[in-house]
């Protein structure tokens, strides 16, 4: 093994040339490894979005089935007007799909509304008038709703708008389970300004429907709501300030005794958005799918994912790109030194050394170079990963939400409430940051890559090495 | 031991020929020399000697056995031995290490010896301090002494050499002289010079002339 000691002699006897061969090779390996780090880290985040993307089952009233019912009394008895009639869901019902495996954590929403009482709600101009304070004069339809929407709820926290940050609490604290039974309430900023109402204070609401009783709230917390929100209501919904929360449990009462433990839609979290499908699979089996239904919602799961995959991808052709082309930088440079080295292969050859053990010495150096080269870029592999991971990530989130947010507008409750925003955007660009480190793995990778990549190379230049005929050492 | 059967060779066309049906024999113990006018194909016929190329027609014999039959690289690795002009050392190393690398490419019975390499480099006056710093930092008659103490420690039983006092002073021409003799007569070693320096065949046992296509001894 003659070769290693004359490898590594003629490595450190020159050392200029050294020193240049390190250089170029760390900035190829730089590449490589910055490639490698992105679409790892590409990985990694899909993965954890797994975990922390949200990923929905939602249980709510079978409406495609209800209107089918309503469709077919309507032909047989064309007397009566057609009627909707979908059934709450019942919470028992939630309570065995939220036992179910993959079920993190549930949250039931129920939708009505009832009339400010003692205090004005926000009146947007034209439209919002024909409703509410308005209807009561002319003594219209029973079904007509409230000034003041109330979405009951498990928790606030649990709902897409606060996850997403859409609506933040601002004063006091949100709906949490603690709150069933009782009649606390989360209003709007906005509102809790007109009327000027703080945390601690009490309102009063009457229903509009069944025993139109009027209620006493008292104000637990005050939320604002992004001005995005407000765009997603429907025609003929209050004002976005005038949606408060409550617990479901109040919701229930506002709406009549028979809505007792049920709810519009019970949201059910699902650990792992992989098996939201199995989880639905399962759901159905526990419910009567005839009045109920299950919808899924793993938009957010998807979006980083396809967009992580696009980052990917993206990565891998870095990777290609740089070996291909360090590869044929490096071939260059040893196709070079190896004319430049022609009398010392010749004066080996002359010696009746073989040709293979040439080219085993050169490829040597060229790995010691390599070694040097791979701790060199592992130190710097982290910064310039990072920066291109960043560049990387700022515009696929930006391609990905843009898709997103035109896709996932339906959320559960329906009404105006504020908790049926879209789920996908917001929450895409929080978990879509790569985390970029330096494993030993990583390196394990890239040394892997140089190993290739200069061995490529010196096959590409061993042809000078294996044509070289002996004798040009005596006569040139 | 080296026979040259019938050999001829020729660049580009046979009618141009350098030399044809050469036939010559060099023995261990003696020295020869080859002389003759720039051009005329002198380093071509050592390089055939040397078992860096093949003649166009006839062959070389070692002891009988044809050279292209052990293989080439396999002769030149057993032997010869070759000392050139431009002396062709390893830059890269200190003499030290152009022995050691030699010593380890080609079938020396002394591989990895260091003391036996230093003994040689010693007798050719290359001192201590001169053994092991870069062999490029030492003037051109220490190099070619380096280049000599090279062909000593391979086993190599026959030695060439091309103008091997083409870059030298008088003096280190002596020495050299000197050097190649000692190797023929005490070492009994087959040597071959090829030179256009008189000094250098007359030292030589035999003087061959390579004029016109042929090889004729000297007087
Ligand atoms: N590779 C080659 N191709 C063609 N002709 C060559 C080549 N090498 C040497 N020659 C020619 O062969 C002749 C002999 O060269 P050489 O053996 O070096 O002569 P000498 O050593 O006696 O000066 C010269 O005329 C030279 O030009
Ligand atoms: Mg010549």
């Amino acid at each position: 093994m003659n070769f290693f000691k004359r490898a590594w002699l003629n490595l450190t006897a020159k050392k200029g040339r050294s020193i240049l061969l390190i250089l170029v090779t760390s900035a190829i390996m730089l590449f490589v490894l910055a490639g490698l780090l992105i679409r790892n880290a590409a990985d990694t985040a899909t993965n954890n979005a797994k975990q922390s993307v949200g990923a929905t089952v939602t249980l709510s009233a079978n409406r495609e089935a209800a209107f089918k019912k309503m469709r077919s009394s309507t032909s047989t008895s064309k007397t009566s007007r057609p009627k909707l009639t979908t059934s709450p869901v019942k919470l028992s019902d939630a309570a065995k799909i939220a036992k179910l495996n993959n079920v993190a954590s549930c949250t039931a929403t129920v939708s009505t509304s009832a009339n400010a009482t003692g205090f004005d709600a926000i009146s947007t101009s034209g439209s919002s008038d024909s409703n509410g304070g308005g209807m009561k004069g002319m003594g219209g339809s029973t079904t007509s709703s409230g000034d003041i929407a109330i979405s009951g709820v498990t928790s606030t926290s649990a709902t897409s708008a606060f996850e997403n940050s859409s609506s933040k609490i601002t004063k006091g604290r949100g709906i949490t389970t603690a709150d069933e039974g009782t009649n606390n309430v989360v209003i709007e900023s906005e509102l809790a300004k007109e009327d000027s109402l703080k945390v601690g204070d009490s309102i009063k609401l009457k229903a509009t429907t069944g025993t139109k009783k009027t209620y006493t709230l008292k104000v637990v917390g005050i939320y604002k709501a992004s001005s995005s929100t407000s765009t997603q209501q429907g025609p003929g919904a209050t004002d976005p300030a005038n949606s408060v929360y409550t617990s479901y449990t109040f919701a229930n009462t506002v709406k009549g005794a028979k809505y007792k433990n049920t709810a519009d839609s019970v949201t059910f979290n699902v650990s792992d958005p992989a098996k939201v499908s199995s989880v639905k699979t399962a759901g159905k089996a526990l419910i009567n799918t005839s009045k109920y239904s299950l919808t899924t919602d793993d938009s957010s799961y998807q979006t980083v994912k396809a967009s992580m995959a696009n980052v990917k991808s993206f990565a891998d052709k870095i990777v290609w790109l740089v070996a291909i082309a360090g590869t044929i930088i490096l071939a260059l440079i040893v196709i070079l030194m190896i004319r430049e080295r022609r009398y010392e292969i010749g004066v080996l050859l002359s010696l009746g050394e073989a040709r293979w053990k040439i080219v085993a010495q050169f490829f040597t150096e060229m790995v010691m170079v390599l070694i040097v080269s791979i701790a060199i870029a592992g130190a710097g592999g982290k910064f310039v990963g990072n920066q291109l991971g960043q560049q990387l990530v700022s515009q696929q989130t930006t391609t990905a939400t843009t898709t997103s947010s035109t896709s996932t507008q339906q959320g559960p409750g329906g009404s105006g409430a504020p908790g049926s925003s879209g789920t996908g955007s917001v929450s895409a660009q929080k978990q879509a940051e790569l985390d970029i480190n330096v494993s030993v793995m990583d390196l394990v990778e890239l040394g892997g890559f140089g190993l290739a990549i200069m061995f490529l190379s010196i096959m590409l230049a061993s042809g000078g090495i294996l044509r070289l005929q002996p004798k040009k050492v005596l006569i040139d | 031991m080296l026979k040259a059967n019938d050999i001829g060779y020729w660049y580009d066309r046979q009618e141009n020929s350098l030399f044809e049906h050469v036939n010559l024999e060099f023995k261990s113990g003696h020295s020869y020399a080859i002389v003759g006018q720039s051009g005329s194909g002198k380093t071509t016929f050592l390089s055939l000697l040397a078992g860096l190329d093949k003649p166009r027609a006839g062959q070389i014999e070692l002891n009988g056995e044809p050279i292209n039959q052990l293989g080439l690289t396999n002769y030149r690795k057993s032997h010869v031995a070759i000392v050139f002009q431009s002396y062709n050392l390893f830059t890269y190393m200190s003499p030290l290490n152009n022995l050691l690398t030699a010593m380890a490419v080609t079938s020396s019975s002394h591989k990895g010896d260091k003391k036996f390499a230093m003994d040689m480099l010693q007798t050719l006056g290359i001192t201590d301090e001169q053994m092991t710093k870069n062999v490029q930092k030492l003037s051109g008659g220490q190099q070619q002494r380096v280049a000599i103490a090279r062909t000593m420690v391979c086993d190599a039983k026959l030695v060439v050499a091309d103008e091997p006092t083409g870059n030298l002073d008088e003096e280190n021409t002596q020495y050299v002289i000197e050097q190649f003799q000692k190797i023929a007569h005490e070492q009994h070693k087959c040597v071959i010079i090829v030179t256009h320096e008189p000094d250098v065949a007359a030292a030589c046992d035999y003087a061959y002339r390579l004029a016109k296509h042929e090889f004729t001894l000297e007087a």
